[in-house]
């Protein structure tokens, strides 16, 4: 639980993270985010309630939280002033790293900023600051990296840049990844579990392929020559393993638009159409749920990009 | 301790960084006093006669490299609001760092810079007026007091608020009664009762006196009183600007 005067920005939030997993926290704008990984940074105080990162509480063992986390925030937080190289040189030596300097090296080469390193940071563009402060929060080699996020107000090719790095890093499973986005496009592409959030609360949490499954999984769309005879179509559709529901609604025209609520709808797919062959397939429409569709599902509401007077809170 | 030492010095050197590429800061705190002194100074050294027997310019010389350090000092203050917009502070606040350690890097970086600037400016007015370095640990005493004094009272309005406007604007209602209250213009046994025990009040008394005994010579308070007082009020305001900064960074 935290408050900002009478505003609960966080209530009845509980998460559980899987170690070396890449963890999204998703939302709309306002939702808690922000103030989620500022508790769990040691940056707030939480009014009420407990969390633990890396298995130390976060207020009694601030310090050790601290020595094990990394995090990239929404906002810049370098220092315009000071070169990428000073910068990262700086952060080394905060963090007591012996061999500061061969890291720095490294890092500067894997943001791609070598040529850049000796220039303050205040000519940077967006993406070169964001390359150069994920470099930074993986600079001492954290246990977790905490990601505010991370590319927004990105171009798409700044995007697929942090993008790319983020899947490389979740797949060495070295660092368990922390992060908040309220894309549901990143959270999809790069998250092994999801938590849901909305004015505070976790409203639906699991990987994204079972969200969107229990939802009832996937919806094809079947246009055949003909409606008839329906009872034998709906028949023979309905019992293809891993459909859950066949409906007709083609009342208007003669032909036959079948809507099948079918799990793991491409690999179906050809069951499906194997199936309704002797019928006449005319067209076939795959549709896949999406996290919007979950979302919309557990809120009631849909997933609005601007809850203004909150914005920036996150 | 090792690690607060270290840290602390990781903070200078990135203050250090800053200070030395900021031309306006040096070209400011330089021109400024010797503006001063030759607009003022050389009109009033005719006219002023002072108990101290020290002529006027050499008085107002160093009253006035001694209002540079305490100005100079508010500004470390105001490096933590920069901090924060920039961003910076919240990675700061994230490392494996004391609170502590972040203040005394910020005051011991503005000890240095106060030092540079003040050996710069007397070497500069030693060559037309009667300053010079005669005692330089009273001058390092008093730099060391009235820049940590400084800062501390930066960190303090600084913690209060968010804005480098409304900083500016409430150091200056702040520091320009101390400084006027202080001897930097004139002998303040020379202030009728009130004001003088006002000026006694005012902790920058004894760091003006001790940093004019320091680079001229003279001295109207007791030696020993002064540098009892300027050795306490580092204590006390480093103390205080580590809590201060401590209670609300985290919340």
């Amino acid at each position: 639980m935290k408050r900002f005067g009478q505003v609960a920005a966080l209530d009845g939030l509980s998460l559980r993270v899987a170690r070396g997993s890449c963890f999204g926290l998703l939302g709309p704008n306002g939702a808690g985010k922000t103030t989620t990984v500022s508790v769990l940074t040691t940056l707030a105080l939480a009014d009420a309630g407990s969390a633990a990162v890396l298995g130390h509480d976060v207020v009694a063992e601030r310090a050790l939280v601290r020595r094990e986390l990394g995090l990239v925030f929404q906002e810049t937080t370098l220092d315009p002033e000071l070169t990428a190289r000073e910068q990262l040189d700086l952060h080394g030596r905060l963090y007591h790293l012996a061999d500061r300097r061969k890291r720095v090296g490294e890092a500067l080469a894997l943001a791609g900023l070598e040529a850049d390193a000796d220039r303050p940071v205040r000519g940077f563009s967006g993406g070169m600051k964001r390359r150069l402060e994920l470099v930074r929060g993986l600079l001492h080699r954290p246990r977790i990296l905490f990601l505010d996020e991370p590319t927004l107000g990105l171009d798409v090719a700044a995007r697929a840049g942090i993008w790319e790095e983020l899947r490389r890093l979740r797949r060495t499973g070295e660092v368990t990844l922390f992060l908040t986005t309220h894309s549901m496009e990143e959270a999809d592409a790069l998250c092994d579990s999801l938590a849901i959030v909305d004015r505070g609360r976790v409203v639906a949490e699991g990987p994204p392929e079972r969200l969107k499954a229990a939802l009832g999984g996937d919806v094809v769309v079947l246009t055949l020559e003909r409606a008839e005879p329906r009872d034998e179509i709906l028949a023979s559709l309905g019992a293809l393993s891993g459909v859950t529901r066949v409906t007709h609604d083609g009342v208007e025209s003669a032909e036959g638009v079948f809507r099948i609520v079918v799990a793991n709808g491409p690999q179906r797919l050809p069951e499906l159409l194997y199936a309704a062959r002797p019928f006449g397939v005319r067209e076939v429409l795959l549709h896949r749920p999406t996290l919007e569709h979950v979302f919309l599902h557990h809120t009631g509401h849909p997933f609005e990009l601007g809850r203004r007077e909150s914005e920036g809170r996150g | 301790m090792r690690r607060l030492v270290e840290d602390a010095g990781t903070i200078f050197l990135r203050e250090w960084l800053r200070y030395r590429r900021d031309r306006a800061y040096w070209v400011g705190q330089l021109a400024f006093p010797l503006v001063v002194v030759a607009f003022i100074g050389f009109g009033l050294n005719g006219v002023v006669r002072l108990p101290t027997g020290v002529d006027y310019l050499a008085h107002l010389a160093s009253g006035i490299l001694a209002l540079v350090v305490g100005s100079g000092a508010v500004g470390g203050g105001m490096t933590l609001i920069q901090d924060r917009e920039s961003g910076f502070l919240r990675a700061l606040l994230v490392a494996p760092v004391s609170r502590a350690s972040i203040v005394l890097g910020k005051i011991a970086s503005r000890v240095v810079a106060s030092l540079v600037l003040v050996l710069v400016l007397a070497a500069i007015l030693a060559t037309f007026t009667a300053v010079g370095l005669p005692h330089p640990a009273a001058m390092l005493l008093s730099v060391t007091a009235v820049t940590t004094a400084f800062v501390a009272l930066g960190v303090a309005l600084a913690s209060q608020l968010r804005s480098l406007e409304s900083f500016r604007l409430l150091a200056g209602l702040v520091t320009v009664p101390i400084y006027l209250l202080s001897g930097i213009f004139y002998p303040v046994s020379t202030l009728p009762a009130p004001t003088r025990w006002l000026a006694y009040a005012n902790p920058l008394t004894y760091g003006v006196d001790l940093f004019r005994f320091g680079l001229v010579g003279v001295h109207e308070l007791p030696l020993v009183a002064s540098a009892a007082v300027l050795v306490l009020l580092t204590l006390a305001t480093t103390a205080g600007s580590i809590l201060i900064f401590d209670r609300r960074s985290l919340r």
